[in-house]
């Protein structure tokens, strides 16, 4: 029995290795491919193995690209994002949760109802939408669009519901109103979710491309993701420099991970619906 | 002044909840209301709140019409079941929170937490939060939080339900001492009627949205106005038989237990023609062994030292309880004949009214 409880054990393992292993090996070609020069990366010479410690592509594009105004794009448009959305979808959700006011069911059904739209179906009327506005190739054409994540109304109401009625009451009786229960109560008590909910909606506002590409066509407002895809010449793809930006671009993103590893893992579970 | 219920009703959609209820409740009073579940005594706690909007009637606080007033402005302060305590506060916080949504100045609010705190004995827990505390300590910080409020009124809401055996006796004595300390009006809601025996001045007894009887412990117990009355107060239960009666003379009833072929006299002076179908309704205590009684075969006995408790079916199969002092032989599996003094047998009509 025993026995057979350890060739398992080392099959596991050796499964678990090896997906780590193909997981990983892009990041690790990206980063091999960003140490050299780019008449290495293109020449047969190039194995597996990292051959040259080359950090000319790096400099090239810290001085020869826009890669820091992609930088104050992407953290400026994702941070105002976060904050829009986390605020704004907290309220809401306290509304459909705890206000009763006619229409709150088709409110909410209405929120349901847009999570089941791909955003990608509304990219052209978006578009469209922006540029009848004027925003296009500005951060608010940007961010707009992207202030509706339903995933964060959903979740916010399920744990406010969760709330016990006793509570609200207690706060009534204490002569407190919807903004001291807001703010004071089902905030603090839902903080750990409210930092969950947070991280996530930055990273996918972080990695956003398909709208941002869209929505900028001046080199000075991309974001991170979307400079990425300038990175080229007349003769075609520089492979070192694109490794560069494309690793410089999720470092934020791979750095804010490794700290809030265990909310980024708990805001996944509630918002695809594993753990509520 | 205290507290006046005129006419109050509650309905939910269609269903009545709380049928005309009429009340006083004088000042300084702790009144309690009992009932069994879904008989809407919380309903009718939620309502002098001013969590539960008054369908009709009217409900007024030292003097003053509440009935439309919104519950921080009706002076009462409410103790919930499950504490309802803010878990991310500490107790401190927790019973300074009312105080400062009011804008009290800090010394003031320093000041009234720890007058509070000293009379509950939280004085060591102030910097905990309820997650550290136990279920008792718990409850106090929530009867706390409503005293530093210094309402008129307080209001219990079942609050010690959560609490095992033990804590909840020592947490009613808690209430009783706290009531004579501070003298403000209690209304006090349970289904335990000996949480209501010992704390009431005056009890409620509520079924189906309507008050039953209400009045002191002692006058419920002896002076049931019902027969819902007389088997909810008391423990163990009233035992109720179905008779007849068979004359009256000089107020005297004779009662012809029919199922068992029994005679018992009580004392009723209202006239009921002989034939007419009645239950009779007896107290534990009340019922004595005698030569010539009612048979009963014991089936288990409960021995608490002082007192025993003889559970025992009747000649019917009907099942009675006997209770009996200082006895130390034990009666298990054993024949008994009981009975009762005329003065201790109460008569109810067959709609469950007390005749007297």
């Amino acid at each position: 029995m025993r026995s057979i409880r350890k060739i398992e054990n080392a099959v596991l393992t050796a499964c678990t290795f090896l997906a780590a292993a193909l997981w990983i090996f892009p990041l690790y070609w990206a980063f091999i491919t960003s140490i050299r020069s780019e008449e290495r990366v293109v020449s047969d010479a190039a194995g597996i193995m990292p051959d040259e410690f080359n950090l000319s592509s790096y400099v090239d594009i810290l001085w020869n690209s826009n890669l820091v105004n992609w930088y104050i794009n992407s953290i400026g448009t994702a941070l105002i994002i976060t904050v829009t959305v986390i605020v704004s979808g907290m309220m809401c959700a306290y509304a459909i949760s705890q206000m009763r006011f006619p229409g709150r069911r088709i409110l909410y059904g209405v929120v349901l109802a847009s999570f089941m739209v791909p955003s990608q179906a509304l990219v052209v009327t978006q578009f469209i939408l922006m540029n009848d506005m004027g925003l296009i190739n500005t951060w608010a054409g940007i961010i707009l669009p992207q202030l509706i994540v339903p995933v964060v109304i959903i979740v916010y109401k399920q744990f406010f519901d969760a709330v016990p009625k006793e509570m609200r009451e207690a706060v009534v009786l204490d002569g407190g109103g919807d903004y001291t229960l807001l703010f004071k109560i089902y905030l603090p008590l839902n903080w750990g979710i409210t930092t969950a909910l947070a991280i996530i909606t930055f990273i996918m506002a972080w990695n956003q491309f398909l709208w941002p590409f869209l929505a900028v066509t001046t080199e000075d407002m991309m974001t991170i993701p979307v400079g990425i895809t300038q990175v080229k010449d007349a003769f075609g793809v520089f492979y070192a420099r694109l490794m560069s930006v494309a690793l410089l671009g999720a470092m934020p993103v791979a750095v804010a991970y490794l700290i809030f590893q265990k909310r980024v893992t708990q805001a996944v579970m509630i918002s695809s619906g594993v753990k509520g | 002044m205290g507290i006046t219920l005129n006419n109050v009703k509650k309905s939910f959609g269609p269903i009545d909840v709380i049928h005309d209820v009429s009340m006083e409740i004088p000042t300084g009073d702790f009144a309690v209301f009992v009932g069994p579940s879904g008989c809407g005594k919380s309903t009718l706690l939620r309502m002098i709140a001013g969590l539960e909007d008054t369908t009709g009637g009217t409900i007024s606080i030292e003097g003053r019409d509440v009935t439309h007033v919104e519950p921080a402005r009706r002076e009462v302060a409410m103790v919930f079941q499950s504490y309802a305590l803010y878990p991310h506060l500490t107790v401190f916080e927790n019973m300074a929170f009312s105080l400062r949504l009011k804008k009290t100045p800090k010394a003031r609010i320093n000041d009234m937490v720890q007058e509070a705190a000293r009379i509950l004995h939280l004085e060591d827990h102030l910097k905990k939060r309820p997650s550290e505390l136990s279920g008792g300590q718990r409850q106090r910080v929530a009867i706390g939080r409503a005293i530093v409020r210094q309402p008129k009124v307080f209001l219990f809401d079942e609050p010690l339900s959560n609490l095992d055996a033990e804590l909840r006796v020592q947490m009613r004595l808690e209430l009783a001492r706290l009531h004579k300390q501070i003298g403000a009006t209690m209304i006090y809601v349970t289904h335990d009627q000996v949480e209501a025996m010992t704390l009431a001045d005056r009890i409620f007894v509520l079924k189906s949205g309507v008050v039953q009887q209400a009045g002191r412990p002692l006058e419920l117990y002896d002076d049931p106005d019902n027969q819902f009355v007389g088997g909810f107060i008391g423990s163990p239960a009233m035992n109720f038989l179905a008779g007849r009666a068979l004359g009256q003379q000089d107020g005297l009833l004779r009662i012809g237990l029919d199922a068992i072929g029994q005679e018992l006299t009580a004392r009723v002076t209202t006239e009921v023609a002989a034939g007419t179908g009645i239950r009779i309704g007896l107290r534990p205590e009340h019922l004595q062994p005698v030569d010539g009684g009612i048979p009963a075969t014991v089936e288990m006995e409960e021995d608490l030292g002082g007192v025993s408790y003889l559970h025992a079916r009747l000649s019917d199969g009907r099942p009675i309880v006997v209770e009996m002092r200082g006895r130390r032989n034990s009666l298990d599996g054993k024949a008994i004949a009981v009975g009762a003094a005329p003065e201790d047998v109460l008569v109810f009509a067959e709609n469950g009214r007390r005749l007297r």
